[in-house]
């Protein structure tokens, strides 16, 4: 399991260095997990100690950005002036992206099926 | 008992000066939610993440710890954010085999879908009035947390209001989806499920879990590669629109 950590974190630090010195948009960690990604590609399989680390992460990931969310405290107020602007924008937004994400699937498979 | 009160008082003030208490609250508050999740049969309702915030938030106004104080305790468990997300790559890795075959279409369907959850949120939030503090929240709201957070940081936007609307989107997601792709006749849990996977990251997709495997797999994979498009696409786009 400690390789398997090990290994995350010097992508996630190669991840860094490249998102600070020649990519600075993108989110190191996000360099990180394409690189790591290509290394999975390269190497054909998921070594035993990512496997490990990787599905703890998975499994507990909500916990990880509890810290950072509890810091809607400090917005309540104006979370609350501007409710209803807020929560329009969310309900519809979430239900037309799944009805469109949903609808192109659908549209371009049966398209293909026509087809053969 | 006078005497006590001393020492209780110092036990406090010991213990409210190291990051223990942030932590263990956290970590305490994270669990309790957990429990009233599967308890509620994963009801995306009950979610553990909104039922720990909920629950902290209480904690440190009762205790009136400000919430600086309670982040340089938990900046411990926030610090992971970026090995999770390195992480992804592991799913992500997994899932590419699912692609085979269906690579056009759930392409598509990533940009389309991608492209709508942004333009949608930010064009209605600006509708109603919204100001740019919220409006920049919306941008990264459909994808996974960690990854979001990253670009809030990149665009300057505050991280912790994208993870509250990207929590408040998986919810919502997850608990409306199933009544959007019957209403649309979506009847293939491959398409299902990567549509929820697009929309609702990581609560939607642990939703599809519970549903149906399959459907489960391609929200997986869907979410994995929203974040990772998102994350290279939503800076650029923004620097350019600028």
């Amino acid at each position: 399991m400690i390789e398997g950590l090990v290994l995350i974190l010097l992508f996630q630090g190669l991840g860094e260095a490249i998102g600070h010195f020649l990519l600075p948009l993108v989110p190191g960690p996000v360099i990180g997990l394409v690189l790591l990604l290509a290394f999975l590609t390269w190497s054909g399989r998921v070594h035993e100690g990512v496997e490990l680390v990787s599905s703890a992460f998975m499994r507990y990931l909500g916990l990880l950005f509890v810290p950072a969310a509890v810091g809607v405290v400090m917005f309540l107020p104006h979370l609350q002036r501007q409710a209803v602007a807020i929560a329009v924008a969310l309900l519809v937004s979430v239900i037309a992206t799944i009805a469109v994400s949903a609808l192109i699937a659908k549209a371009l498979t049966r398209k293909k099926s026509d087809a053969g | 008992m006078r005497a006590d009160l001393p020492n209780i008082h110092e036990i406090w003030v010991y213990l409210s000066g190291s990051p223990l208490l942030a932590l263990i609250l956290t970590l305490t508050a994270y669990q309790i939610g957990v429990m009233i999740y599967e308890r509620s049969h994963l009801n995306p309702l009950a979610n553990p993440v909104l039922i720990a915030v909920t629950l902290i938030s209480i904690a440190i106004s009762a205790l009136d710890m400000p919430y600086a104080k309670y982040f340089e305790g938990a900046q411990f468990v926030h610090f992971l954010l970026g090995t999770a997300t390195v992480s992804l790559a592991v799913p992500i890795y997994k899932g590419l085999p699912s692609l085979r075959g269906r690579w056009l279409p759930l392409s598509a369907a990533l940009l389309g879908g991608g492209v709508t959850s942004i333009v949608t949120a930010v064009v209605i939030a600006r509708l109603l009035g919204a100001d740019e503090t919220i409006v920049g929240a919306m941008y990264a709201k459909s994808l996974t947390a960690p990854i979001g957070m990253g670009i809030a940081e990149r665009i300057g936007v505050s991280p912790t209001l994208t993870a509250v609307f990207t929590v408040t989107t998986g919810i919502l997601g997850a608990a409306l989806g199933r009544y959007v792709l019957d209403a649309l006749r979506i009847r293939e849990w491959w398409q299902r499920g990567f549509a929820i996977g697009i929309a609702a990251h990581g609560i939607g997709t642990s939703r599809a879990f519970s549903v149906n495997p399959e459907a489960g797999a391609y929200a997986g994979l869907a979410m994995g590669l929203h974040g990772v498009i998102g994350a290279i696409a939503i800076p650029w786009a923004i620097a350019l629109l600028r």
